[in-house]
């Protein structure tokens, strides 16, 4: 009798969670699952996501230089990284990445 | 013969919904709407005629043209007039059990909040302005977050002292550079859940507390997001 799907081991996974005008630039796909590997942080993750896609959003996020653009918030499991480790805050399998670029007017 | 309306007629409809004990909570709501601009108008608007108590408006501008195209306590007659004292007017015009007192000042120049106040509407325009007005809120009351552009917004609502802080949560988050875009539509939509989210609030049924409502128009979705 086959093993159900259920059984099968999961592949290590981060999610990125994608709102605002980034899900426009990915036609309306509001989630990624991206491979986890021991050791990755956002900034991997970023690289992962911009692999992952067929259009460049990787400038949106960051600059020519790597560093973390203004405008676009990036939390991990609902904490900002700017009050984690930044890029550099390290990531873990199941763990779930939110972009979300707020809206400034009133 | 009084001139006021029956308040059981006045609320027959929405009685029918959500019944008197909603309505007398609703009715001892005292709320602060933060910017009586696009959001602030709307939310305002929305409250004097659901029946809430009291509303402190703050804000330190003039009706412009550009305001017209969607802030809806305002007309062409009111130009050049202050906000805060035209939006006090109609909205005693809406409802004369609702009390109004305008603040003729601009968030960030007051480090104090009037007392008594359950929550406080955030309609501001500037991230600067919403962290100054978040560091004002008395521990334990409510923050109704909301901000707009273009077609898209998101609402929050977060509990001063429980809660992490606004300014953590939007940190990183860009000031655009001169005006921001924005729609008429998009403008009430997202004025009309954050009436939404403060009734429900006053009435004890917050349903974003800790999370965002991000509300896209251009593809049509509504998704939440975790803080």
């Amino acid at each position: 009798m086959p093993a159900s799907c259920s059984s099968l081991p999961k592949t290590p996974a981060v999610r990125v969670q994608i709102y605002g005008l980034l899900r426009l630039l990915l036609e309306g796909r509001e989630m990624l699952e991206l491979p986890w590997q021991e050791g990755d942080n956002v900034a991997r993750a970023l690289e992962k996501f911009q692999a992952a896609l067929p259009v460049p959003v990787r400038g949106r996020l960051l600059d020519a230089a790597g560093a973390l653009h203004q405008g676009t918030i990036i939390l991990v499991n609902r904490r900002n990284i700017l009050h984690l480790e930044g890029l550099g805050t390290i990531l873990h399998d199941g763990d779930v990445l939110a972009l979300f670029p707020p809206g400034a007017g009133g | 013969m009084s001139t006021v309306p029956d308040n059981a007629e006045r609320y027959s409809r929405q009685l029918l919904f959500w019944g008197e004990r909603t309505q007398r909570l609703i009715g001892q709501g005292s709320l602060l709407i933060a910017g009586v601009g696009g959001l602030g108008a709307t939310v305002s608007q929305i409250l004097a005629r659901a029946g809430v108590g009291r509303l402190h408006l703050v804000d330190d501008g003039v009706v412009a043209l550009p305001d017209l195209q969607r802030q809806s306590l305002y007309g062409e007659c009111d130009l050049g007039r202050k906000k805060v004292l035209v939006a006090r007017e109609r909205l005693e015009s809406i409802n004369s059990a609702l009390e109004v007192i305008a603040h003729d000042y601009r968030i960030g120049d007051c480090a104090t909040l009037p007392e008594g106040i359950d929550g406080v509407a955030d309609c501001l325009d500037n991230f600067a302005s919403r962290f100054a007005l978040y560091r004002a809120v008395p521990e334990g009351r409510f923050f109704l977050h909301g901000g707009v552009q273009g077609n898209q917004g998101q609402v929050l609502t977060l509990v001063k002292g429980a809660s992490r802080p606004l300014e953590e949560i939007l940190a990183g988050s860009r000031q655009p550079e001169g005006v921001i875009p924005v729609t008429p539509d998009s403008v009430f939509v997202i004025a009309g859940l954050m009436a939404n989210e403060l009734l429900g609030t006053l009435a004890g049924t917050p349903k974003l507390r800790d999370r965002f409502l991000v509300v896209d128009l251009a593809g049509f979705t509504f998704s939440y997001l975790e803080v």
